[in-house]
């Protein structure tokens, strides 16, 4: 679709503002009536806050800019993130649930200017459910207003996707493996290249020392038999550095090394990863199917493992239902393991929304649950929360079959 | 560029201190003398033996932005400042020839005492645990923001395959000065920066990682894909090529 039209192209005819205007308004009353608040964040937002939650790759999609004062900036990329400080300002991190929608402008960098269905500057109209009561209940319902929304605004065919973190935390927790091992392949799983390579390295937890440079093996020998005598580790890396002559400074501390060289230690020591265990995750993340069957599927992949994760998958059955209930099919619904999204902080359900005539790399809406964001933002408590976002201006060009 | 200053060739060439002197000297070995026109402190100047063609004095990290606005034709200056000023300059520059003087290698330094660290995935995973401990990623002092976020993410320069270790948790700090001293200030845990021989970051504590080079950078002859050349001044080109010889 992108090749199609130039950024001269882009649309800033007074008719496409208008038709984008109805289309919002139609949208911004499914929201109201079924009780978002509507909300207004701020536009600018602090670079700050993106970049420790997303990480550098932020600025190449991203205006980021110093103002006067020397602070760093941003034209807000995306509104889950403004709209859950927003919630932690109103509310704190107590969990008080909280129904909150916006429609409003978002900017992302793209070359020459963008394209149709990757315009530079867009609005997008979302709804955020923070500490719901009933999280699955919530899930379908966030799922099922964002499908009525785009129906009401004219499209008569819409295909979803879908993914569920939250059986793969289960995975990873009901495999038998070091806490350590869980936490770089959850990290890992948004780059698989480097997942399965992990997996190969776990498997075969010997060949890390091969790798490891001759001193650091020396010093964590030193600091583990210096920790069975004295059971002090941090003490024991302090006077292997000194004896070195290596000066300590900055803000990484000795205590942390001390952590890290345990780990590694620890993983030498350990048990290799069963390559069963290698050959379900990877089963797993290459899973393909549709909804209906995801569970079954699942299971077949479990069966002769003695790896049970039946809550996880119960609860993504209940989900099925729900969204049923709510007038949303979802069994046709590809779904695949390895389907996260982008953002490191969905926890569980994920979806996007597509048209065939922008294609499947344009989304016209995507969301889920991230119950960790707001913990990654205040520092505090983890609260439930399911959001999604619509593409308005993709969803208009759909509507109109592709042309502005 | 307008038609006129299309007909003639234009060559960016530092216009103060090591790199002026080494261009200068090159240039002479073939036969080119480049010299100021007007005032001797003036930034116009000209090749002698070659007619068509103006030499513009500009400061070395102001070449890049002519090349890749195509405001100049040829320029001298360094790879690293070129693959930083330009991220797509394979395909917005054409390098010429490596010059053989100008050498500095971009590299990745940790506080040597990270004996915990010594390439690219030890990285990774220290950058987790300091995430989890101390609540925000690890800070990469550097003036060279876009070759960091290139190499972290796994790409590679030159002709190596784009690597697996792509380290993600951290965040860059803009550093203009001083960079090396960066961690010990407490300013960022890491640095990406130049280094010739190594001293100073040995000075200051620092080691580079085992696969932390992210770029072998020297000076180079280079020639902007978005200038205009005609017959004759690709003729100007392969002419100044020729006589040069690092």
């Amino acid at each position: 679709m992108d090749h199609l039209y130039s950024a001269a192209d882009l649309p800033t005819s007074s008719r496409w503002i208008e038709a984008l205007g109805r289309q919002a308004t139609i949208i911004t009353s499914i929201f109201a009536r079924a009780g978002f608040e509507p909300i207004a964040p701020a536009v600018i937002q602090p670079a700050d806050l993106f970049l420790d939650l997303i990480g550098e790759d932020l600025r190449a999609r991203t205006y980021v800019f110093t103002d006067p004062d020397g602070a760093e900036l941003c034209l807000r990329p995306d509104l889950t993130i403004p709209a859950t400080r927003l919630y932690l300002d109103r509310f704190g991190d107590e969990g008080k649930p909280a129904r909150l929608s916006y429609n409003g402008v978002v900017f992302r960098y793209q070359r020459a200017g963008g394209s149709l269905a990757r315009p530079r500057e867009f609005r997008q109209a979302g709804i955020e459910y923070f500490a719901p009561d009933a999280p699955a209940q919530a899930e379908a319902e966030i799922l099922a207003l964002s499908v009525e929304s785009i129906r009401a605004a004219g499209l008569r065919a819409c295909t979803l996707r879908i993914g569920d973190l939250g059986i793969f935390e289960a995975l990873l927790s009901a495999i038998d493996m070091p806490e350590r091992w869980r936490r770089q392949l959850k990290h890992h799983f948004w780059h698989p290249p480097a997942f399965r390579r992990q997996l190969q390295k776990l498997m075969k937890p010997e060949e890390f020392g091969r790798s490891l440079a001759a001193p650091l093996l020396a010093a964590m020998e030193a600091a583990r038999r210096e920790a069975a005598r004295h059971g002090d580790a941090v003490a024991a890396l302090e006077r292997h550095i000194e004896a070195r002559g290596i000066s300590v400074s900055g803000t990484r501390t000795l205590e942390e090394i001390a952590l890290q060289l345990e780990g590694l230690s620890a993983d030498l020591r350990s048990p290799p990863l069963d390559p069963r265990s290698a050959l379900l995750l990877d089963a797993y993340l290459k899973l393909a199917t549709p909804a209906r069957g995801a569970t079954e599927a699942i299971r077949g992949l479990l069966k002769t493992t003695g790896v049970e994760i039946d809550a996880a998958l119960d609860c993504f059955d209940e989900r099925l239902k729900l969204t049923a209930q709510e007038g949303v099919d979802l069994s046709d619904a590809p779904f695949s393991g390895g389907f996260g999204r982008q953002f490191e902080y969905y926890t569980g359900f994920v979806f996007e929304i597509l048209s065939p005539i922008v294609g499947e790399a344009a989304p016209l809406a995507g969301g889920g649950r991230y119950d960790r964001l707001v913990e990654e933002i205040s520092g505090g408590k983890s609260i439930t929360a399911v959001g999604s976002a619509i593409h308005t201006e993709r969803l208009l060009l759909a509507v109109r079959g592709g042309r502005p | 560029m307008n038609e006129t200053a299309a007909e003639r060739l234009v060559l960016a060439v530092p216009s103060k201190g090591r790199l002026m002197e080494d261009t200068t000297a090159l240039f002479a070995k073939g036969g080119l003398t480049l010299a100021r026109t007007g005032n001797e402190r003036g930034y116009r100047g000209e090749v002698k033996e070659l007619p068509g063609v103006d030499v513009a004095f500009v400061s070395a990290s102001e070449i890049a932005d002519l090349i890749r606005k195509g405001e100049v034709h040829l320029g001298v200056t360094g790879e690293d400042l070129i693959r930083e000023q330009i991220p797509d300059a394979d395909n917005a520059v054409e390098f010429l020839l490596p010059l053989g003087f100008g050498h500095a290698d971009v590299v990745i330094a940790v506080p040597d005492f990270w004996i915990d660290v010594s390439t690219m995935s030890d990285l990774e995973e220290a950058a987790l645990l300091y995430r989890r401990m101390h609540g925000s990623r690890m800070r990469v002092a550097t003036k060279y923001r876009t070759l960091t976020r290139m190499y972290f993410a796994g790409h590679r320069y030159g002709d190596q395959p784009r690597a697996v270790d792509a380290v993600s948790m951290y965040r860059i700090v803009e550093s203009l000065g001083a960079t090396e001293g960066a961690p010990a200030a407490g300013l960022a845990e890491l640095i990406v920066d130049i280094t010739s021989t190594g001293s100073t970051l040995r000075a200051n504590g620092l080691r580079v990682l085992d696969d932390g080079i992210i770029l072998r950078s020297q000076a180079n002859l280079v020639a902007s894909r978005r200038a205009p050349f005609g017959e004759r001044l690709a003729a100007l080109k392969d002419d100044i090529l020729a006589r040069i010889t690092p």
